[in-house]
């Protein structure tokens, strides 16, 4: 009986109803005065000054904090270890390991994509996804279709589609179409031989994405939109991601329970998939901002 | 002094441009400066890490076959924290880009002070 009742009384509490059996609420909400209605202009005028007080302080405030702030840094830096020391606590036995056992361990020669493809690939992922997501929340804030576009919008960009058309740039073509397959086996070139040589899937996706803007800048967007249309744009964006999450996934299963599969091609996928889901992001970085779509 | 800070240049430089990229994010009314200051905070840091895995005299970590010794490199984990570090930094520039254009498409404006007036004029 005495459980139901505090339930009940929970319940009202929740409910922000006043209690009944507690008559002192009742009576400090009965005797409150009424809250005085304020003049509307006086009130204006007084959030008007109390801005304009602020806007004052502020860059003081805000210049005075920056000061302080790097002279607190500049305090602090002049005493760390100096630079480009071999001593120095950073270069301990961690980076040792990574130098030495990389290639055994991992079968990259570049220190650096062995770090980041196996020792660290969970983070890897982790920046992938964050590229992921970017992308997807500038097309959700960006993205221009007949649901959200006025139909005055629509008609200025179609008018201004039709005069690109018209002036077609002769010389951006000819250095386009005399670059851009250079600038492909490049990007493939660096995606391939990211764990021997300088360069990676970041770098890679990059160059990529460059040879793919360099199209529609001199080609029209229209036309690498009839290549790489929506739908194999966010295909090529899920497989990637999808491929490096199973991949690595395969990799730290069989390192962790000492199955032995060669690892060499893993680290091959890893970084293609890097670089798809790379070159997917800044290109619709780009293609969001210049004409929100795809 | 003087060779205290020459022994510490990069981290020095850093941390003036980190004290200019706030300066510009706090001061500026434009929102477009704003975001430019926050990417040039994104560069300061991006420059002590990098500093900070150098080694004199050292080579690219791309290591040969055969010859494995660490003390020929420098240290590889800086380098790839700055990669971290880059893909996060392009990824919030542009996301707050996007949100400075819709803000310029409902308002009319990147201006701060006409765009908190324009919003309480909707307001009320």
């Amino acid at each position: 009986m005495s459980e139901r009742g505090g339930w009940k009384r929970f319940a009202d509490w929740v409910n922000g109803e006043t209690e009944a059996g507690d008559p002192t609420t009742q009576y400090v909400m009965d005797r409150r005065p009424a809250r005085i209605q304020e003049a509307h202009e006086l009130h204006e005028a007084r959030e008007r000054l109390r801005l304009k007080k602020f806007l004052g302080l502020y860059p003081l405030a805000a210049g005075l904090l920056c000061v302080v702030l790097i002279f607190i840094l500049l305090s602090t830096v002049i005493y760390i270890p100096p630079f480009g020391q071999p001593g120095n606590p950073t270069n301990n036995e961690v980076s040792q390991h990574y130098l030495e056992k990389t290639v055994e361990e991992t079968g990259a020669s570049n220190a650096v994509t062995g770090m980041i493809l196996c020792y660290r690939g969970f983070d890897t992922l982790g920046e992938s996804c964050v590229l992921f997501l970017a992308v997807s929340s500038v097309m959700i804030l960006l993205q221009r279709d007949r649901n959200n576009t006025g139909e005055r919008a629509q008609l200025r960009m179609k008018r201004e589609d039709a005069a690109e058309r018209g002036h077609e740039d002769n010389i951006l073509q000819k250095s386009a179409k005399l670059l851009i397959p250079f600038v492909f086996l490049f990007a493939a070139y660096v995606l391939m031989n990211g764990e021997s040589s300088p360069g990676g899937g970041f770098s890679g996706g990059a160059i990529l994405s460059g040879g793919l803007i360099l199209y529609s800048v001199a080609f029209g967007p229209e036309r690498l939109s009839r290549l790489l249309t929506r739908s194999l744009y966010s295909g090529v964006r899920v497989v990637g991601l999808m491929a490096y999450a199973l991949t690595y996934g395969v990799y730290i299963f069989a390192g962790a329970n000492g199955l032995s599969i060669d690892m060499e091609w893993m680290m091959t996928v890893i970084e293609l998939a890097v670089g798809l889901v790379v070159a997917c992001a800044i290109y619709g970085f780009y293609a969001m901002f210049q004409r929100g779509k795809i | 002094m003087p060779e205290l800070v020459a022994q510490n240049r990069y981290a020095v430089v850093a941390v003036i441009l980190f004290g200019i990229g706030l300066l510009n994010l706090m001061l500026q009314q434009n929102l477009v400066k704003k975001v430019i200051g926050l990417s040039i905070m994104d560069s300061a840091i991006f420059m002590l890490l990098a500093s900070l895995g150098y080694i004199e005299g050292h080579g690219a970590p791309i290591v040969e076959e055969g010859a494995v010794d660490a003390s020929l490199y420098i240290n590889p984990i800086p380098s790839g924290l700055v990669l971290t570090g880059i893909v996060v930094s392009v990824s919030v520039t542009a996301f707050s880009l996007a949100l400075v254009q819709r803000i310029y498409q409902r308002y009319g404006t990147v201006e701060l002070p006409e765009l908190l007036e324009r919003a309480k004029k909707e307001e009320d």
